[in-house]
């Protein structure tokens, strides 16, 4: 048995275990000249607001304006959503981020036999336009910015439409929204929801929904490309930049199909990116993905605009680093990770909650994850010098390193065909869970330390600090409720006349726009399953992904 | 003649597609020597207990990460119990208040592996706790 003295004396001589970082790129024990001698300040790194934009795309950066502190919510009836909204306005946050629950990401409404048990449960149950009224209810959409967690594209285009039919209920031009919806299909399947995106339809609904947005509102973030949730599925962080800007490229080539020029819609591409627990990498990663992305539209895609350059991204802590051993650890985890994020460079940032690895965040964690963005903010003055660590040598060498494996990646992803069809052949697949499996030896082993799992164990908690949320088992009744009512009560004349407009518009090709479509049905009460569902149906699906409910319109 | 291996069915019920815990636990069971059943998502109580008694296994395993733990859990520990399988270790991993690991418990769940969990213990849990034949 070691003593106290004994663990006290290993302790002492205790060194960092891996020269690498947690990616595995190999680390000097210091860095000076001759690391970035091949670094052209010009060419390679240019001042804030420069092509490259390495920097940071503004030459002011935070003076200009904050990063937008947003903290993604939704949980329980639309009117709980809605009074945590306000919340959050309440307490100082700066933008307002929805996150819908399972079956809404899929498509299905509340009525679902397999939504049983997963209503309202992990975000918030916005079937209809009356939902969505309800969870933007005394919240004036023309003085805030939207931002919607929701991926796969033709529940995007029906959410969407629901808030634009909001917006014109309260009397806002839908050109005056400002916000984003994410609307990334191609990133959504290797995030569990594969069953549910076809990906030729998936593809056409997310271009739809870019070319819309790009004529109707221009203020708009038109597809958000998330290369977060894919980091989340366990790669590392220079297949987070090429994964996600495979994906990206591949959007704008089949928007430029639509015969929209690349500086018509560029602009208004966004990103979201992942800030893991690897605090230099972290940075480095967002530095390198900036000069990427700013690379490929210029030189690939030959944007002039320099808008159009812009890598813009929001960033969210790493949710797959918290763990509920010792939960209040994660606070200290999400405060690092926001600090390289916004070290980085970051528009906008949701912290996570320190009890995510255990339950729905209460009020108060989602308070604290609020409160960590406002020190960082006000207190640290780490915002008032753009890019504040570049010119280390560390990081700037470090910046070239994972530019150099990331566009290794790119360059594999390109001789493949692009994302689209590496997603089609399980490329993405296969690369995911080898990641994966490789950081979860890497921890079984030690080799990789994680506080309170491998190393410094406590016995186990029996409760969670600050208590725990859950959601009232009558929100399912309720929801349920509230759609059969509405199924009873809508005109059904003028549904009816929506969804085979909305069909005939869905059998005339890719190329046809289906938003002005998807939006009179939402208007007519039509909800999220059966306008799906008749999108699918014209594309020769079944109308339910899931194969159980039948369209009360058209027969399969 | 060789040992039976301990045969393990791994499973999520339901609409959650958060599947990367499943997969690697079901890869490491299988580096720990056992034979794993990957039955994936979206599955339900009868698939999960046809699959069982079809493969024959000796644990089965629920990853639940969007508080569903408690509806699902519950009731395919009773499915199980009804189809008689009372001999199959049942347990579930994921996003689990430990608060709520009593209530598992007392309906019919056999261990809970919360997120974080590291694998020996599991596979040692497995090992001691299987009450079949080997």
């Amino acid at each position: 048995m070691a003593t106290e003295v004994d663990k006290l004396e290993q302790a002492y001589r205790e060194k960092p275990k891996r020269p690498s970082t947690w990616s595995g790129l190999p680390l000097q024990e210091f860095y000076g000249p001759p690391d970035v001698a091949g670094v052209d300040y010009g060419q390679d790194v240019g001042d804030p607001g420069d092509y490259p934009l390495t920097r940071g795309i503004h030459k002011d950066m935070y003076r200009g304006r904050y990063w937008t502190r947003r903290e993604v919510s939704g949980f329980g009836l639309p009117e709980e959503s809605n009074r945590r909204l306000r919340f959050h306005m309440e307490e100082g946050a700066s933008g307002l981020s929805v996150i819908f629950d399972l079956p809404v990401q899929m498509g299905l409404d509340a009525d679902h036999p397999k939504a049983r048990g997963e209503v309202g449960v992990q975000g918030a149950p916005i079937n209809t336009f009356r939902d969505m009224d309800t969870l933007l209810h005394d919240i004036p959409l023309d003085k805030i910015t939207m931002s919607f967690d929701e991926s796969v594209s033709l529940c995007c285009a029906v959410t969407l439409a629901q808030y634009v039919a909001v917006a014109q209920k309260q009397g806002v031009d839908p050109s005056n929204l400002r916000g984003t919806i994410q609307n990334d299909s191609l990133h959504i399947r290797y995030c569990g929801f594969g069953i549910s995106t076809p990906v030729d339809l998936s593809v056409k609904m997310s271009v739809d929904i870019i070319e819309y947005c790009t004529r109707h509102m221009p203020s708009w973030n038109t597809i958000n490309i998330n290369l977060y949730d894919l980091r989340e599925t366990g790669i590392n962080a220079p297949q987070e930049i090429a994964f996600g800007l495979s994906m990206a490229s591949s959007y704008i080539e089949e928007t430029l199909k639509r015969g929209l020029s690349v500086d018509d819609f560029a602009p208004r591409m966004a990103f979201y990116c992942s800030s893991h627990v690897d605090f230099f990498e972290e940075i480095a990663k967002l530095r390198a993905a900036r000069k990427i992305w700013a690379k490929i539209m210029k030189e690939r895609f030959g944007a002039e605009d320099p808008r159009s350059w812009r890598f813009r991204f929001g960033v969210h802590t790493a949710g797959c680093s918290l763990v509920p051993q010792q939960p209040l650890n994660n606070a200290i985890r999400i405060a690092y990770q926001a600090l390289a994020a916004v070290l980085g460079g970051a528009q906008s940032l949701h912290c996570c909650s320190y009890d995510e690895p255990i339950c729905l965040p209460t009020e108060n964690s989602n308070v604290l994850a609020l409160r960590t963005q406002q020190i960082l903010a006000f207190e640290t003055g780490v915002a008032n010098v753009a890019d504040p660590l570049g010119g280390s040598y560390y990081i700037e060498s470090l910046t070239q390193q994972l530019e150099e494996e990331a566009q290794r990646i790119l360059d594999e992803i390109d001789g493949m065909g692009g994302a689209i069809a590496a997603s089609r052949n399980a490329w993405f697949d296969r690369e995911i869970d080898k990641a994966a499996l490789t950081h979860q030896q890497q921890v079984e082993s030690g080799e990789k330390t994680v506080v309170g799992v491998n190393a410094f164990v406590q016995p186990p908690e029996t409760e969670t600090p600050g208590g725990v949320l859950r959601v009232a088992s009558e929100t399912e009744e309720e929801m349920v409720r509230r759609l059969r009512e509405l199924k009873q009560t809508r005109d059904q004349t003028r549904l009816r006349k929506t969804i085979d407009e909305l069909r005939r518009h869905a059998e005339m090709g890719e190329k046809e726009n289906l938003i002005p479509f998807v939006l009179d049905a939402v208007k007519a009460d039509a909800s999220m399953a059966e306008t799906i569902g008749t999108i699918r149906q014209a594309y020769g699906m079944s109308y339910d992904p899931l194969e159980v409910v039948q369209s009360p319109f058209f027969k399969d | 003649m060789g040992e039976r291996k301990i045969r393990v069915l791994i499973s999520k019920i339901g609409l959650d597609g958060h599947d990367r815990g499943a997969k690697a636990v079901t890869a490491l069971l299988r580096e720990g020597g056992m034979e794993v059943v990957y039955l994936g998502t979206y599955q339900t109580s009868e698939t999960i207990i046809q699959a069982a008694m079809q493969e024959d296994v000796d644990v089965v395993g629920l990853s639940c990460l969007c508080g569903e733990h408690l509806k699902h859990a519950p009731e395919l520990a009773q499915k199980l119990k009804e189809a008689k399988l009372n001999d199959v270790l049942f347990v579930v991993g994921g996003v689990v208040p430990w608060e709520d690991i009593p209530a598992l418990k007392e309906n019919g769940v056999d261990a809970v592996f919360p997120a974080g969990s590291l694998m020996d213990p599991i596979v040692d849990y497995l090992k001691e706790n299987t009450r079949r034949r080997n």
